[in-house]
């Protein structure tokens, strides 16, 4: 064993001091995934962006839908409206980060300054959380706007307290002393904000003070609406790209291993090591390790370099590492067949590609499976990437439950174990 | 030391080695002296267990076959392909070997600091082996095939594409071991090396061997005359062969006087051309 682990050090050492080698194994697919991920989600420009959220009016005046356009106004959110039970639907398949619900009486609520506040109801994905942070902040900061614009304009406060005066004289649930006290303020404070129209004006655009006091009086309320994820759609293009991403990754540290086995052969070190007191296979063996721990190495680094710049979250990351284990192991086998392919590093490195690159243009590698045409679609089923996609997917988005995640696994480790082992063996035969 | 008895190997129609058989005693250098092709390398990767001979054995050390990997473990080697990791330091490729001989914490670090000195590369041990000269490059594949302290050391061609410096601290690395007791298989198709080292030289040729003695035994055995060019006052040349070349001057001294003369003494290139019918370096 120590024999092994010595080995697969010093190809792993070898690998970090080979400019090329790091690049195609760590670099080009951060890359890759990045830009194509960028391209795919519209940020390359031209397309929409924003936070996606439904609406749901179900007030349906004019207040709510006015309220409505003032969000779809905003730059910063990509609004649709249509009923609760499809918003629901929609942000619980992760097509939409949140759904906000505009219940009867918002309108109402929106244009007074006493009395109930305006709610509304907001439902979340919990994968999205921090965009529905930035949602929460934009929806309080037009909800503050509408109390400002009311303190503002005179002419909306006065009617706002005629409209509130009557309430109160005509209310039967309050107490008499209560309704002595406000029919005695709130006509008092009519008189004090129509007289100073000018004084009222100036305290309220100098700072946002006014506002904070507004806030004193009636806070908008967002309440909670609780919304179980059945994600079946990747939240974002990234999701799409990143498993392609990290194929190639892997597809770079295979090949790249493939072909050092053939330098061994050529510049004579696999001789010394075949003379010495260890057996080809442990030989073999420290090959294998060190590429299974590159291969995982990309993953894993590809997955959280995802995670921390683009957001994404992986559906299960227990899934996803079983995933990732059983990619690996497939590309050991790859890589073990890839070495006899050539008996130079020319050879090797050519035929090689050359196969990983119809493999992967076959297989989803280059252009998502779901936009290929049915016939390429069955004949995916051929390659190791069609099945190494779906398996980091299934983690990823489809939420693949365990039985599902069973048939792309065993068909990468069926891959890896009858690719390693044909390899192996015409290897030995021919060194 | 090393036993070989009546080995042959076979690849498709070509007969590599037959019927060799040959005995090295401890401490001895033995010389493989043949052209490209003759079977040297052959030998050698049976005597490391490379190969299995398809007839014959091999036991080394009294321990046995060399396919064993604790009989392996006596031997160390140099290919004549510079088997080094050109990516790695000297230090490193010498560690690396030798952990794959078994070697293991201090007893590592004392063999790699001590094969390096050995070969002289301890001023430049953290280089990469890049960096290294051709001669360099050779003395590292040296110090790999000595690190672990084999009792047999096959070297393949050690000194191909040296310069003559490295050349001959190649030798002296060579003569010292034996002084260490070290068995070593030498093989070159350079008569002057098997001739300066080697304490017995076999001559092999399409994969057998032809002869095998001293290097003085063999150019008595096999070497034949030697031959004498002289030029007489009159500027008249004269060539002969003959066993006794001081015999043969003072004749022509004698019979008109010399004015230059030159002796060629037989070597392991007559020996070859004798036993073989052509030269060695033709091939």
């Amino acid at each position: 064993m120590n024999e092994i682990i010595a080995l697969a050090a010093k190809d792993l050492r070898m690998l970090l001091r080979d400019k090329a080698g790091f690049f195609f194994a760590f670099v080009f697919p951060v890359v890759y995934a990045s830009f194509f991920g960028m391209i795919m989600s519209g940020m390359g420009g031209g397309g929409s962006s924003g936070i996606y959220v439904v609406v749901v009016d179900e007030d349906q005046t004019e207040s709510s839908a006015a309220f409505v356009q003032q969000l779809s106004d905003l730059d910063a959110l990509n609004v649709i409206t249509t009923g609760r039970d499809e918003a629901q639907d929609l942000v619980r398949r992760g097509k939409r980060a949140a759904m906000l619900v505009l219940p009867t009486g918002f309108g109402k609520a929106r244009e007074q300054i006493f009395g109930n506040p305006p709610k509304v109801g907001l439902g979340i994905d919990p994968a999205r959380a921090a965009e529905t942070g930035m949602l929460q902040g934009i929806l309080m900061g037009e909800l503050f706007g509408d109390l400002q614009r009311v303190f503002t304009d005179p002419t909306a406060m006065a009617g706002q307290l005629d409209s509130t005066i009557d309430e109160v004289r005509n209310a039967e649930d309050i107490d008499p002393l209560t309704r002595t006290t406000l029919l005695t303020f709130l006509p008092a404070l009519k008189t004090f904000m129509t007289k100073m129209p000018d004084m009222q004006s100036d305290d309220s655009s100098t700072d946002g003070e006014g506002t904070n006091n507004a806030a004193g009086f009636m806070q908008p309320k967002i309440e909670k609406i609780d919304i179980l994820p059945q994600r079946d759609g990747p939240q974002s293009a990234y999701e799409i790209t990143l498993a392609q991403g990290a194929v190639w990754g892997i597809m770079g540290c295979a090949a790249g291993f493939g072909i050092s086995l053939v330098v061994e052969r050529t510049r004579g070190t696999l001789v010394r090591l075949r003379m010495a007191p260890i057996s080809l296979w442990q030989v073999l063996a420290g090959k294998g390790v060190a590429c299974f721990f590159t291969t995982m190495t990309v993953g894993i680094g590809l997955f959280v370099f995802a995670a921390i710049v683009f957001g994404v979250r992986p559906h299960s990351y227990v899934m996803l590492a079983i995933a990732l284990v059983c990619v690996s192991f497939a590309f050991v086998g790859i890589m073990m067949l890839l070495a006899v392919m050539g008996k130079t590093e020319q050879a090797a490195g050519g035929i090689g590609w050359a196969i990983l690159v119809v493999l992967a243009m076959i297989g989803g590698g280059m252009m998502p499976l779901a936009f290929m045409p049915a016939w390429m679609q069955d004949v995916a089923v051929i390659s190791p990437i069609k099945w190494s996609i779906l398996a980091m997917e299934g983690a990823m988005w489809r939420a693949f439950s365990p039985t599902e995640m069973l048939t792309p696994c065993l068909v990468l480790i069926g891959i890896g174990i009858g690719s390693f082992g044909v390899g192996a063996r015409v290897f030995k035969a021919t060194v | 030391m090393l036993v070989i008895d009546s080995i042959r190997k076979q690849f498709g129609d070509l007969v590599a080695v037959d019927s060799v058989s040959l005995s090295i005693a401890a401490g001895e250098i033995f010389g493989l002296l043949g052209p490209n092709g003759a079977g040297k390398t052959t030998t050698v990767n049976m005597c490391v267990g490379l190969l299995r001979p398809e007839r014959g054995s091999i036991a080394i050390g009294g321990a046995g076959d060399p396919t064993n990997k604790d009989v392996r473990r006596l031997v160390g080697v140099a290919p004549q392909s510079l088997a080094i990791y050109d990516e790695m330091s000297g230090r490193e490729n010498v560690t690396f070997f030798g952990k794959m001989q078994g070697l293991r914490g201090s007893e590592l670090k004392d063999r790699v600091a001590w094969a390096l000195e050995f070969v002289g590369l301890a001023d430049r041990q953290k280089d990469k082996a890049s960096e290294y000269s051709g001669g360099m490059k050779r003395r590292l594949n040296l110090a790999i095939a000595v690190v672990h302290k084999p009792k047999l050391l096959l070297l393949d061609e050690p000194t191909v594409g040296v310069d003559p410096q490295s050349r001959n601290a190649i030798f002296e690395h060579i003569l010292a071991l034996r002084e260490m007791d070290t068995t070593i298989i030498y093989t070159t198709h350079y008569m002057e090396e098997a001739q300066r080292l080697c304490d017995r030289v076999g001559i092999m040729d399409r994969g057998n061997l032809l002869a095998i003695d001293s290097v003085d035994g063999l150019i008595n055995t096999h070497g034949g005359a030697s031959r004498v060019i002289a030029t007489r006052p009159d500027g008249e040349e004269v060539e002969m062969q003959t066993d006794d070349p001081l015999a043969e001057l003072q004749r022509l001294q004698n019979n008109g006087g010399l004015q230059t003369f030159h002796v060629e003494r037989a070597n392991l290139e007559t020996v070859f051309l004798n036993l073989t019918g052509r030269a060695l370096r033709d091939e």
